[in-house]
């Protein structure tokens, strides 16, 4: 079989990276415009404040402050590419989170109480382990591994109550997001872990370098001073390049992602759909779970404990990055980065200007918007006017038969 | 009325969709009070035609006439609006919905919006009376007999006062009584003068009932002929292109050893609380084609799942070479069984995956296949192309293409080649034929044929009676979940296997009746 | 007991409003999960609404004089301009799903993430903090009808019924249940009401009959975004002291669990969300739940972590769940994009 040549620009790799770019644009000259016609029709902002907001927007990982007559000031600022890096590591951690779920044909939105349950563990294990007796780094390991453990077990409820209930896993979800943000307030209401030495800091957990644990830095800290980088970022890369091998090279990645294309089919086939729905829920809670773990292991974070009334933007943060990424593992790693400019993005604009970090989860939400038709928008990039060949009629079998990705909501034939 | 002798011309219709020109320059004409058959194989274009006439697809060119006058039909309204009706192949109702709510469904009668029920109840009441189709008004659709939903589609139209009646392969879920019921209304619809188009590709039909016939073939036009001046050999040349062998060429069958043993199994329904297959027993032999018959929807599908492991039996026992395997996982019962699956989008295919991945969808565990949990993509590319070329499965790509994009034929042909070249000394195959067309249907058979001379124990489902006639050693027939009869193809013919499947008859063997 | 009747309905009528906005995009065929989004979106408009309404010299004028029908007044067109944004904010998913056959659960999820992400954008540029209020006072004191407002006595006793259903209550609670039971009657007794349903469960048939599937399903949905944005200021009116924060602490995905848990009916819908109400409204209120008025506090009495009581809506979300999914009927063609072509 000879393959037919395509042109570069049409080829699935580079229409899909097209896509996922055009969202970016898209969001951020959404995300734009919002800021103009805030600051034009807002006396206080005007036209000029309007100007620095679109700036910052577009360039803001570049931004080194105000100079001393007041104006914006331009440069590689390593403390912002510095503490990218760092807030790119949990989202690229739960971005794998859900890309993985995704691959499996499950939503999983249920990353924020993943996160905040191996948060929980692992700043457990981090704080109540004695470092005079054991070796700092022992406890680190042990810490990453709880939270790991503690966002496998959270993500297996989903997963079990959908393969054996057939419950939509979007729902148990968030059900068990909410459960999470309770008991995790619930836990360290009362606890020893609450910082009582600062009298600033109430609210919020110990630093875990408290009790001398943190995640080494490996001198990126050199790279980019002032910055919170440290090696999680390393971890987190790690991490995305074996679920990369996981999913495309092994059998175990084989199963998941005939039971995420048709179920039916992977049942049909012998392999055992339920198993691999929990299998994936697990991995995914896992990923996420790591992620909170590499970020409060830090040594220079502090978790504020009552979180029952709401969920961590980071968890959240996933699904856009799994979405841009088109679920590539590899490709969450630049999703996770850009999600984290957008970030620094958000906090130079509060600093700096009379916005606010809204506006990047403006842009965040316009671009998950986008992710939900993206195979509208590639094809509109491969320049084809219809989407589906359409199945001619019911006995027309002659034609390209193309069915709609079967909702497997309430339909169950177990 | 009109002038002109044809109550509904379609002239010249072309009807593109990407890649393929599904109808190309067709030219129909009905005359008024006539039962005219439209003729053609799968794929050849009917549906679409059809389709166009209905206002759901616009043609490219082309132009329809009624009663010698221009019309534009652009939605279902406007031809409910010129009297047109429809009842497709696949009953458009809505399950959940009462008979009643589903006859008025569109044209209903309203005072402020309100639904006036009583009003379109009595005049529902007095149609059925007139014609003899007895509904149950109040019964949801979900719960009544193909049947009776075909008597519903029939009353949506007359309700609507249709003068034109469009019928689209309406006899593939109806037993041969059930048929000749139908043929008979038909028959009274005409007389009354109403003008019938008859979709099907049943010859004995066309001649029994239809007065002309239109032929299509692969979308397009082969010619019209009066039903009284043609026989059916020479429609079938017309719609095929080339004389058909219509009997499957095979050798007297040697059955040796016995390979399935299934006993009086039942498995519960996902519909109805009651079992979907109730105490059947039977066994499949090597060197034998056993087939399941019957109308669609009578326990045929529950009972390949429950030998196949996709559905759960609630007790009795299934044997396989030895082996119990009732309660065994779908890999377990994999070991000495293939299954060629009844809907090959559902269960046969990834349709996201490529070939090559289908083609090992089952064996990607062997060794030759994967090292320590790592996949061997080179083994399975080789692999898969030694199928293709064996096969003959045509393709875009060949190993990496997505099989989505292939036709339902060659989709089809890849299931089979993977089926068969797992070599296991059972093949359960459901309705493989289905929606295939001649060629293909030819190639699947022959292919059966020789996979039972090689020794292979072959269970075939079927709702095609010619097929159940031309292929099997064997007959069992299925009627409510339980096998009715054993029957002969060699002795027996299409109406006593009629009266079987209707349940009008049953005997002692096959282990249903005690 | 009267308290505990009080409380349950007003958890459990935001949640009645906003299940039936559920069901009316459902049954329609398209799945909105962005109830959530679309009730913090109306809560925000409805505030702001009131907010803008209060600094106007006439309302003020009109507070002063004491005509509280000025003050229903105000509270029905807050509803009203919650209801129009929140149907206009759902054109967003209808024009997704239903356009440009986008996959339904992303693309709610987008409103979800959306609808806060602006609020906050707002209310910080509008009130520099998290949390816009209403420009003075509190819903209580402006909203909420007593007896005094009836022209009754301050010291009059209404009897059980009255001081349950007339005193201490809010316009809103009885506009949602009427609208519903109008709602729930135009679904099953209407030629629309008809029509929609057969969208949500065979858009071919329904196309084959006529009835346009697209309009139907943008119908649907924007109705469904009507009652959702409505029914988030009324959950801010009642249970946030009429305050937006961007946030309705998953009340919208508890209208889908009242839904599915409803089975789709308004009937059952009216039950699941009394019942929801009640979780919800011992979990907001069970230290002060006296259930036979003799002066004990029986639940705070327990010793049960007020955390316990804080989740339990959510774990009994998940466990109604666990036990109503097997027998729960989704309206068949829900979540599947519907082509013309495809038949």
């Amino acid at each position: 079989m000879k393959q037919e040549k395509t042109p570069l620009l049409r080829r699935e790799g580079s229409v899909k990276l097209l896509s996922s770019l055009l969202s970016i644009v898209i969001g951020l000259v959404v995300g734009g415009l919002i800021v103009l016609f805030v600051g034009l029709g807002n006396s206080e902002i005007g036209a000029d404040g309007a100007g620095e907001g679109l700036r910052l927007i577009f360039a803001g990982i570049l931004s080194t402050g105000r100079d001393a007559s007041g104006a914006l000031s331009w440069g590689f600022n390593p403390t912002n590419v510095g503490n990218m890096l760092f807030r790119a590591m949990p989202v690229i951690m739960t971005g794998l989170s859900v890309a993985v779920a995704f691959k499996t044909g499950l939503f999983n939105i249920g990353a924020p109480g993943q996160y905040l349950m191996g948060t929980m563990v692992s700043l457990v294990i981090a704080l109540s382990i004695d470092t005079a007796a054991v070796p700092a780094g022992l406890v680190w390991v042990l810490a990453l591994l709880g939270g790991i453990a503690a966002g496998a077990l959270w993500g297996c409820i989903p997963g079990l109550v959908k393969a054996f209930l057939n419950i939509n896993e979007v729902l148990a979800c968030i059900m068990t997001n909410w459960i999470a943000a309770n008991v995790v307030t619930w836990i360290f209401d009362g606890s020893a872990f609450r910082n009582m030495v600062e009298n600033t800091k109430s609210g919020y957990i110990y630093k875990t370098s408290f009790n001398g644990v943190a995640t080494p830095k490996l001198g990126l800290d050199k790279l980019f001073p002032g910055s919170q980088v440290n090696g999680g970022i390393l971890i987190a890369i790690l991490f995305a390049v074996a679920m990369y091998i996981l999913m495309n090279k092994t059998t175990l990645g084989f199963e998941l992602k005939a039971c995420g294309a048709n179920r039916h089919a992977a049942r049909y086939a012998g392999i055992s759909d339920k198993r691999n729905i929990v299998l994936s829920m697990a991995i995914a809670g896992a990923l996420a779970g790591a992620g909170a773990a590499l970020y409060y292991l830090s040594g220079n974070t502090e978790f504020f404990w009552t979180t029952y009334q709401s969920l961590p933007a980071e968890g959240f943060n996933g699904i856009p990055v799994a979405l841009l990424a088109l679920n590539n593992p590899i490709g969450v790693i630049f999703a996770g980065l850009f999600m984290a400019m957008l970030n620094i993005i958000g906090l130079q604009l509060t600093n700096l200007t009379a916005y606010n970090e809204f506006i990047t989860d403006v842009i965040i939400a316009i671009i998950v918007y986008l992710s939900a038709f993206s195979l509208v928008i590639r094809m509109f990039l491969m320049g084809r006017k219809r989407k589906v060949p359409p199945k001619l009629g019911a006995d027309d079998a002659a034609a390209p038969a193309k069915i709609p990705a079967e909702n497997e909501k309430g339909g169950d034939d177990a | 009325m009109g002038e002109s002798e044809y109550v509904i011309e379609m002239l010249h219709i072309t009807k593109e969709f990407p890649g393929i020109r599904a109808n190309d320059d067709i030219t129909l004409q009905l005359r008024r009070g006539e039962i005219h058959a439209l003729l053609g194989e799968n794929g050849a274009g009917k549906s679409t035609l059809m389709s166009v006439l209905f206002g759901l697809y616009q043609p490219e060119a082309g132009e329809i006439r009624k009663n010698g006058v221009k019309v534009d039909i652009r939605d279902p309204n406007d031809a409910t609006a010129l009297g047109i009706g429809m009842v497709h192949q696949h009953f458009k109702l809505i399950e959940v919905f009462s008979v009643l709510d589903n006859i008025i469904l569109g044209a209903e009668t309203t005072k402020l919006g309100f639904l006036q029920r009583k009003e379109a109840r009595k005049k529902v009441e007095a149609i059925s009376r007139k014609y003899g189709l007895a509904v149950d008004l109040d019964a949801k659709v979900e719960d009544i007999s193909v049947g009776m939903q075909q008597r519903v589609e029939i009353l949506k139209m007359l309700y609507r006062d249709n003068e034109i009646l469009i019928f689209d392969e309406p006899t593939a879920v109806l037993t041969p009584q059930e048929i000749d019921e139908l043929m008979a209304t038909m028959k009274e619809f005409a007389r009354e003068g109403k003008s019938i188009l008859f979709i099907t590709h049943k010859l004995n039909e066309i001649m029994a009932v239809a007065d002309r016939v239109s032929v299509l073939r692969k979308g397009r036009y082969i010619g019209t002929v009066n039903t009284h001046d043609t026989d059916k050999q020479e429609l079938s040349n017309m719609m095929v292109g080339r004389p058909v062998q219509l009997e499957v060429v095979k050798a007297p069958a040697r059955p040796a050893e016995e390979v399935l043993q299934v006993s009086h199994l039942c498995v519960p329904s996902h519909i109805h609380k009651r079992d979907a297959v109730h105490d059947v027993s039977f066994s499949v032999r090597r060197g034998e084609i056993v087939c399941i018959a019957g109308i669609d929807g009578n326990g045929q599908t529950e009972l390949v799942y429950g030998i196949t492991g996709l559905g759960r039996p609630s007790s009795g026992s299934v044997k396989l070479c030895g082996e119990e395997i009732a309660r065994a996982s779908i890999r377990r019962r994999g070991a000495n069984m293939s299954h060629i699956p009844e809907d090959r989008h559902k269960h046969g295919l990834v349709l996201d995956f490529t070939l090559e991945q289908n083609m090992v969808l089952q064996r990607y565990l062997e060794k030759r296949f994967q090292r320590r949990g790592f996949i061997r993509p080179a083994a399975i590319r080789d692999y898969a192309q030694g199928l293709i070329a064996q096969y003959d499965i045509r393709s875009g790509q060949g190993p990496v293409t997505p099989a989505r994009s292939m036709s339902g034929g060659n989709q089809q042909k890849a299931i089979i080649a993977r089926e068969v070249d797992r070599d296991k000394p059972l093949i359960v195959a459901v309705q493989p034929t289905r929606g295939l067309d001649v060629g293909a249907i030819e190639s699947v058979h022959s292919r059966l044929v020789a996979e039972r001379d090689a020794g292979k124990a072959v269970l075939l489902v079927s709702l095609e009676l010619e097929e159940v006639m031309s292929l099997s050693d064997r007959i069992l027939v299925m009627y409510e979940g339980e096998i009715v009869g054993e029957l002969d193809p060699k002795t027996t013919n299409v109406q006593e296997l009629g009266l079987y499947m209707a349940g009008a008859r049953r005997d002692g063997k096959g282990g249903a009746a005690s | 007991m009267t308290f505990l009747i009080q409380q349950t309905l007003i958890y459990g009528v935001p949640l009645l409003i906003v299940a039936l906005a559920g069901v009316f995009a459902e049954r329609s065929g398209i799945i909105n999960l962005a109830l959530e989004g679309i009730m913090v979106f109306g809560a925000f408009i409805g505030v702001l609404f009131v907010r803008i309404m209060q600094t106007s010299a006439g309302f003020e004028a009109l507070k002063s004089a004491g005509d509280w029908m000025a003050l229903q007044g105000l509270e029905l067109l807050a509803m009203l301009a919650a209801a129009v944004c929140g149907a206009i904010f759902s054109l967003l998913l209808s024009f997704a799903s239903i356009n440009l056959r986008a996959d339904q659960t992303i693309g709610g999820t987008a409103l979800n993430l959306l609808a806060p992400a602006l609020v906050l954008f707002f209310i910080r540029i509008i009130a520099n903090q998290n949390t816009l209020q209403m420009a003075s006072g509190d819903s209580a004191s402006w909203f909420m009808i007593k007896k005094t407002t009836l022209g009754f006595d301050r010291d009059a006793d209404l009897g059980f019924f009255g001081n349950t259903f007339l005193h201490k209550v809010y316009l809103a609670t009885y506009v949602c249940i009427i609208l519903f039971i109008v709602l729930s009657v135009i679904l099953y007794k209407t030629r629309f009401g008809l029509r929609l349903r057969s969208c949500g469960e065979n858009p071919q048939a329904a196309n084959s009959l006529g009835i346009n599937v697209q309009k139907m399903r943008y119908i649907g949905t924007t109705i469904s975004g009507a009652l959702a944005g409505m029914g988030g200021f009324v959950y801010a009116l009642t249970t946030a002291n009429c305050a937006s924060t961007g946030d309705v602490a998953g009340f919208g995905f508890l209208a889908i669990a009242v839904m599915i848990f409803g089975n789709w009916k308004p009937l059952n819908i009216a039950g699941a969300s009394l019942l929801f109400g009640l979780f919800k409204c011992i979990a907001a209120a069970y230290s002060s739940i006296d259930i036979n008025g003799d002066g004990v506090y029986a639940l705070a009495n327990l010793g049960i972590s007020s955390h316990f009581y804080r989740l339990l809506p959510y774990l009994i979300t998940l466990l109604v769940l666990a036990f109503t999914s097997k027998s729960s009927r989704a309206p068949k063609a829900e979540g599947i994009p519907y082509d013309k072509s495809m038949r």
